[in-house]
């Protein structure tokens, strides 16, 4: 029931505000955050200046040396997602499907998934090697864990009467899967994936931190070993952004028409 | 009948929406009074503007025409004469049965043992003596319902207001409920005011009944109960019962068959468009 | 269906579950000792098993355990008192909700773990680098469950509030809060998770601390069956604090 009682200020005001609150919020941490660094009372590396962070940044921006190292990182996240994904979505849909399976197996997912990867380095590093092998490696077991268990819910959630649709026209099973469960599952597939895409990124770039020399996780702890504070933060913005946009992109690209649900 | 006077007046009320297809009059002049003592119900198909109506001389909507007053005084918010009784399951489910009914108690300010017992007699007025420290996980849904009423009780309210609070429930519950409303009313002589959709519901508690037109909502009619008190639910089976019930229908048939044809236009429409 | 077949049914998922793990790992054990896998890499896990006692007398694991577990609490006790004022008041401004609320949820989808040589750096090779990292990391889901709880409150609750003339603050803290209670301990569960993850790791990656370092150390000795042991005891952990804080959830939830 529509209610247009309370006095509601119209929402291009509120636009407004909510940009001036940003541009504020930035703003002042940006003036904070300079007036630190100049007053020295952090110790003045920990702090630097704006204006040393900002060509630190241009520094790597321009580097060609730089993107190389962006490369290879992007190049194990890549890996990973699409191994750990399509791993993922398989054991998924076959827990989803099999009500057995599911509750068997289902459950060592569930708990395993909530635990720290990292740990698992050392064996990675055992089996694959110390070159990308392993930062890959690291990848996939971190994001498998989100991918199947979105998808097997995913299963469990679709409609019953579709899926005996599908079977009242006698669909073979990759029919079944390619043209009723993966477009009725979209919304929580997306969802996996977008949690896998970002602990795919963490795994891979941790694991980078530890032992490697090429990627950008290489960087940032030879940012620090080597002291170069303005770098550490132009390499934590750049990942940053790119974090979150990715993470965006796969939003929007899986968002699609929004249909009802009956 | 009470000769001082009307103690809930409705003036004149007109309330508008704005929607995305234009301008929606909910309610258009509807006018009444409620008696001290009395039992109102306002019936009407769905679309006929009750919960507007209920939301309004509760106080939770404003932006309209007209002039709701309580005991002469003009309604403008929430007025603490008036107790209301919503339709959609409302107890807290992080309180107790007990907590919940001394709930308005405690907001005035009562001291904790003063309201614990105070709420303790209204929980036994609405047959959940026992039940006290119950959450209402715990319960069914008609027992919940008794405790959203209870706890407006609590407030001892001049007038009872309550939209459809035995929707939810399936017919039989509804009757014995009903049963129960009839004997609180009696017994706190409380003036009430229910909104209902259910013919059957209307004629068993009220004393007057107004029939409500489909969008926008005017009163068509209003019909004198004039079945004897004290009442039970076997009332139901009695010819003037009866009676009642198929006059009001009559009324209701072409107020529903409106609203029917009306959303299967909307339909229709809203279809084509997408 | 008797009562046996009814338990029997009850327990056939679990107990494939069980029979599948166990063949897995005598599967391994035996190809381990027939040769077909290297024991360099992967140790037998019969020796796993053995060395769980070796190294939890010889390498202080409870006291490691503490160390962890105290660092994790620690965080979860900033996550409690930070995370939800912050969500609080996010929900209680609506435009600072409107300006902020979707940049805390891409920071929730950002790598704040990081930041850790920033944090190693600002609070130095100690306990405090290591709580400040599983604070900030833990940090967005704890106020994004906070504003949800609070957002989500069902209308007619509201309603009933209203149509008893609360003050604001009667609302708030008699209607609101009390209502998102459940959501917010969910947040404070994923906070205190999310904190367990990113200390061990840290610790792990620093070579400091309590579990994570300890599976650092015993890597670096070439201490095959250590390793695996360790890894083994902290999956474990993060097992029951996921299981614990699950059962105190659903043990909150029935109050809805």
């Amino acid at each position: 029931m529509a209610e247009t009682g309370r006095l509601t200020r119209s929402p291009v005001f509120a636009a407004h505000r909510v940009m001036l609150l940003r541009i504020g919020l930035i703003a002042a941490a940006l003036a904070l955050w300079q007036a630190v660094s100049i007053s020295g009372l952090l110790f003045r590396d920990v702090v630097p200046s704006l204006g040393a962070i900002g060509g630190a940044l241009a520094r790597l921006l321009t580097d060609p040396g730089f993107y190389g190292h962006l490369g290879t990182t992007g190049i194990e996240i890549g890996l990973a997602l699409v191994v750990g994904g399509l791993s993922g979505l398989i054991v998924g849909l076959a827990l989803g499907a099999n009500r057995l399976l599911g509750k068997a197996f289902e459950p060592y997912l569930y708990y395993l998934g909530p635990t720290p990867k990292i740990i698992f380095f050392p064996v990675m590093i055992m089996w694959f090697g110390v070159g990308p092998g392993s930062k890959v490696a690291m990848g996939v077991i971190s994001c498998f864990f989100p991918i199947a268990l979105s998808t097997a819910a995913g299963m469990r959630q679709i409609d019953r009467v579709l899926i005996r649709v599908g079977r009242s026209f006698r669909a073979a099973a990759w029919q079944m899967v390619s043209k009723i469960y993966l477009p009725a599952m979209r919304a929580p597939i997306v969802n996996g994936v977008r949690l896998g895409l970002g602990v795919a990124v963490i795994g891979t770039l941790l694991a980078e931190t530890k032992l490697s020399n090429r990627g950008v996780g290489f960087l940032v702890i030879n940012s620090y070993s080597t002291f170069d504070m303005p770098r550490m933060y132009a390499l934590l913005i750049v990942v940053f952004v790119i974090a979150i946009g990715a993470n965006a992109l796969v939003g929007r690209l899986g968002a699609g028409h929004a249909y009802a649900k009956f | 009948m009470n000769l001082a006077g009307p103690i809930l007046v409705v003036e004149d009320i007109v309330k508008r929406f704005d929607t995305p297809d234009g301008a929606l009059t909910a309610i258009d002049r509807v006018s009444f009074d409620v008696a001290p003592g009395e039992f109102l119900a306002v019936i009407g198909p769905s679309g006929c503007g009750k919960s507007t109506l209920f939301n309004v001389i509760g106080g939770l909507l404003d932006g309209y025409q007209g002039r709701v007053s309580v005991a002469g005084e003009t309604v403008r918010g929430p007025h603490a004469a008036i107790g209301m009784v919503f339709q959609e399951e409302s107890t807290f489910p992080w309180r107790t049965v007990i907590e919940n009914v001394a709930f308005p108690l405690e907001i005035a300010g009562v001291a904790k043992a003063e309201r614990l017992e105070r709420a303790r007699h209204f929980v036994a007025l609405v047959g959940l003596a026992g039940f006290e420290r119950r959450y209402p996980a715990e319960l069914s849904g008609g027992m919940r319902q008794r405790v959203s009423m209870a706890r407006t009780l609590a407030s001892e309210p001049k007038i009872l207001l309550m939209d459809e609070p035995f929707a939810a429930l399936d017919e039989q519950t509804r009757l014995l409920l009903g049963d129960k409303v009839l004997q609180i009313q009696q017994e706190l002589k409380q003036t009430t005011l229910l909104i209902t959709h259910n013919i059957t519901e209307a004629v068993q508690l009220s004393d007057r009944i107004l029939v409500m037109t489909y969008r926008p909502g005017r009163v068509k009619r209003v019909v004198p109960i004039d079945l004897p008190r004290p009442r039970t639910s076997e009332i139901v089976s009695s010819d003037a019962f009866g009676h009642y019930v198929a006059q009001i229908w009559n009324d209701l048939r072409e107020e529903a068959t409106r609203g029917m044809q009306d959303a299967e236009a909307h339909s229709l429409r809203a279809g084509a468009a997408s | 269906m008797t009562r046996v077949r009814r338990l029997g049914t009850k327990l056939a998922a679990p107990a494939l579950g069980l029979v599948m793990l166990v063949l897995a790992i005598t599967a391994i054990q035996t190809l381990i000792q027939a040769g077909w896998i290297n024991r360099f890499v992967v140790p037998l896990p019969t020796q796993v098993a053995a060395s769980f006692g070796r190294v939890i007398a010889e390498e202080n694991v409870l006291g490691r355990f503490l160390l962890t577990a105290g660092e994790t609490l620690a965080a979860g006790a900033l996550l409690t008192g930070v995370g939800i004022r912050v969500g609080v008041l996010l929900y209680r401004f609506r435009l600072l909700r409107l300006a902020f609320e979707t940049w805390i949820a891409a920071l929730a989808s950002a790598p704040l773990v990081l930041m850790y040589p920033l944090f190693l750096v600002i609070f130095g090779r100690n306990a405090m680098t290591l709580v400040m990292i599983g604070f900030v990391a833990a940090l967005p889901p704890v106020i994004l469950k906070t504003i949800e709880g609070l957002a989500g409150t069902r209308r007619v609750l509201i309603d009933v509030g209203r149509s008893f003339n609360l003050t604001e603050a009667q609302q708030f803290w008699k209607i609101l809060f009390p209502a998102a209670l459940p959501s917010m301990f969910v947040g404070i569960r994923l906070g205190l998770i999310f904190a367990l993850i990113n200390i061990v790791g840290v610790e792990f990656l620093i070579n400091f601390g309590g579990l994570g370092q300890l599976i650092n150390e015993l890597a670096e000795r070439y201490d095959l069956p250590g390793t695996y042991a360790a890894i083994c005891f902290v999956v474990l952990v993060s097992v029951c604090l996921f299981a614990v804080t699950g059962w105190i959830e659903r043990w909150l939830r029935p109050a809805d």
